[in-house]
């Protein structure tokens, strides 16, 4: 190492040298700042992302981010920090009231189903479905063991979604007819679906909520859900398509006002053909044949 | 290099009193420069601490001082405490203290006072690296490898799962690990040789030298590096995102049992990491009350990172004065 004091021209010929590595490094940066932003939902992130792939040879430049969720992504979108939200659940009242000044516009790009998943051992032990009242009763704190439900003799370990994710409005919603009207709970909480299944997968007695698509049948199984006196519908594409599966939900792009520019091709690309079989690629369901009535 | 024979060269008219001034001016942008720059950190602290408490105000009207007691948090009915979080932050670093002062302090020991010195550069520089790990990747190892082993070492607590603020504790020990080493290191080597050479001299074996000479008169400098080490874990967020299990409201019902701290829990920047920051944008009660507790871990890790420096400050590197040592066999 050299003396204390550096000499004075080396301390400018290091700063120099400082600056003109941090101009290199900025200049893509700034190249990217005319990139298309969008953020949201990581249950709609893997087909857009991969549709910003293929269209990054037609000269396309976005930029895709699944930070924040659903909510996280209407939030931006409504606060003009991106270009387009991705969202796995509708826009809600309180959206147009927190942000009065955005005009919101959403197309529907597909569909999903929220699957109840477990990990192996309660597979195993034998639990396939849950009604909706032992769900309430496992999410009210009521029930407390698998063995109550027919499982093995172990504690139910419930992966509660972050508040702001799609896959809790949709889950919290069906489970209370509202989701704003489900109990307040605490419960140790998972963000994303990788997150999700990961844990699940990695603990003994799990149960949380997780896209249907990410329900692989290998490392966390998907429950039938039982409503009232029928029978477990599971989240298979059948029944889900047919509209039998009872959490079920848009994938939605949201724009301020109609998209135009980069976002309209976007938009364009992930209706037609080819965005279309990528949607299907990830596990969810065509717009083309929506099972009911559709987009807001 | 004594300022009044360097004056006396080059402005020989200045008098001697004002010397190191005269010699500054001679750079007037090195002075300028260096203030302004100065300035610059301390407004950006200040202006830090001054954004957040006006942009909480909201949630301390809302709530008031319940906001730092309150053990309740359930933003959709607007009611917003603290308090678990302020707990969990505390717990997960102490637990980090509990387990990475000893072992930081005891290898320092061992590469200041111990190894021989060709050895000693190529350790501390392999020690030093593992500070350059990003946070995230010590979050993944913690996600793949320590879950499950906490799981079973904890067993006799009956967790839940592998997340628990245990879990976020001990990893965070081994991120803090290097800071506690190198910094401990260096006060252990500013003692003077000369003392140890003195403390052989009297009949002091090795053991005793360390013990009674070095450690003693490192001491501040080895407070400060366990105080510096604590900032950082105070502040650390995703690593501590990955493993804590982010479970609100976790209040124990005794709070200093040890039994909470095998379940799951939330810390103050488990809580800001999470979505729940982007759910309050745009809510102006929620969002104070997301900034209220980035006040709180600025104005907690501002504290312990001044204290880290008070202690430090005076006397590092220097014998303590009139410290008399007893001969062990006197």
């Amino acid at each position: 190492m050299a003396g204390r004091s550096g000499h004075p021209s080396t301390l400018a010929q290091a700063y120099a040298l400082t600056c003109a590595l941090a101009c290199a490094l900025a200049t893509p940066w700034v190249s990217a700042a005319a990139a298309l932003k969008v953020n949201g939902s990581s249950t709609v992130t893997p087909v857009v992302t991969e549709a910003a792939e293929q269209l990054q040879g037609q000269g396309l430049s976005i930029q895709v981010d699944p930070a924040g969720g659903s909510s996280g992504g209407i939030s931006a979108l409504g606060d003009g920090r991106i270009d387009v939200a991705m969202s796995s659940r509708p826009l809600k009242a309180s959206d147009h009231e927190r942000f009065p000044g955005t005009d919101f516009r959403s197309v529907a790009i597909g569909y999903d189903a929220v699957a109840l998943v477990v990990s192996r051992d309660v597979w195993e032990g034998g639990v396939r479905q849950l009604s909706r009242e032992q769900l309430q009763g496992i999410y009210e704190g009521r029930i407390r063991r698998w063995s109550e439900l027919g499982g093995p003799d172990r504690r139910i370990v419930f992966f509660n979604k972050e508040p702001g994710r799609g896959t809790w409005s949709m889950f919290a919603g069906w489970l209370y007819g509202d989701a704003d009207k489900a109990p307040l709970v605490s419960f140790p909480e998972v963000g994303s679906n990788q997150e999700t299944r990961s844990k699940v997968a990695s603990t003994r007695g799990a149960i949380s909520q997780l896209s249907a698509a990410w329900a692989d049948g290998e490392t966390v199984f998907a429950l039938g859900l039982v409503e009232g006196d029928g029978e477990a519908i599971a989240p298979t594409s059948e029944n889900v398509t047919t509209d039998r599966y009872p959490i079920r939900r848009p994938l939605l792009l949201i724009t301020n006002g109609a998209p135009d520019g980069a976002a309209s091709t976007l938009v364009d690309f992930l209706l037609g053909t080819q965005g279309q079989s990528l949607v299907e690629k990830h596990g969810y369901l065509k717009v083309a044949a929506p099972p009911t009535a559709a987009a807001h | 290099m004594s300022p009044d024979g360097s004056t006396a060269l080059t402005v020989p008219q200045q008098p001697p009193t004002s010397s190191r001034l005269a010699g500054l001016a001679r750079w007037p942008w090195i002075y300028t420069g260096s203030l302004v720059a100065t300035g610059l950190a301390a407004l950006a602290f200040l202006g830090m601490l001054g954004l957040f408490a006006v942009e909480s105000l909201p949630v301390w009207r809302h709530a008031g001082l319940s906001y730092l007691s309150g053990i309740e948090w359930f933003f959709r009915v607007q009611r917003f405490g603290a308090l678990p979080m302020i707990y969990g932050t505390l717990a997960v670093s102490a637990i980090a203290l509990a387990l990475a002062a000893p072992l930081g302090i005891a290898s320092a020991v061992f590469v200041a006072e111990i190894l021989p010195a060709r050895l000693r550069i190529p350790a501390k520089t392999a020690i030093e690296l593992l500070a350059g790990v990003p946070s995230v990747v010590y979050g993944l190892l913690g996600v793949i490898l320590l879950r499950g082993w906490m799981q079973d070492v904890l067993a006799p607590f009956e967790p839940l799962s592998g997340d628990t603020l245990a879990t976020a504790g001990v990893l965070l020990a081994v991120m803090i690990l290097p800071t506690i080493v190198t910094l401990s290191e260096d006060a252990l080597r500013s003692v003077p040789a000369s003392q140890r050479q003195a403390a052989r001299a009297l009949g002091f074996n090795r053991g005793e030298a360390i013990l009674r000479i070095s450690l003693p008169q490192a001491r501040s400098g080895l407070v400060a590096a366990v105080l510096l080490a604590l900032g950082r874990a105070l502040g650390e967020t995703i690593a501590v995102f990955l493993v804590v299990g982010r479970q609100d409201n976790q209040w124990p019902d005794r709070l200093l049992s040890l039994e909470p701290l095998a379940a799951a829990g939330q810390t103050l920047t488990s809580k800001l990491g999470g979505s729940e920051t982007h759910i309050a944008y745009g809510d102006p009660l929620h969002w104070a009350a997301m900034l209220g507790l980035a006040l709180i871990l600025l104005i907690l890790v501002a504290g312990v990172t001044l204290a880290g420096s008070a202690v430090a400050g005076p006397s590092s590197g220097r014998a303590a004065p009139g410290k008399s040592v007893r001969h062990p066999d006197a």
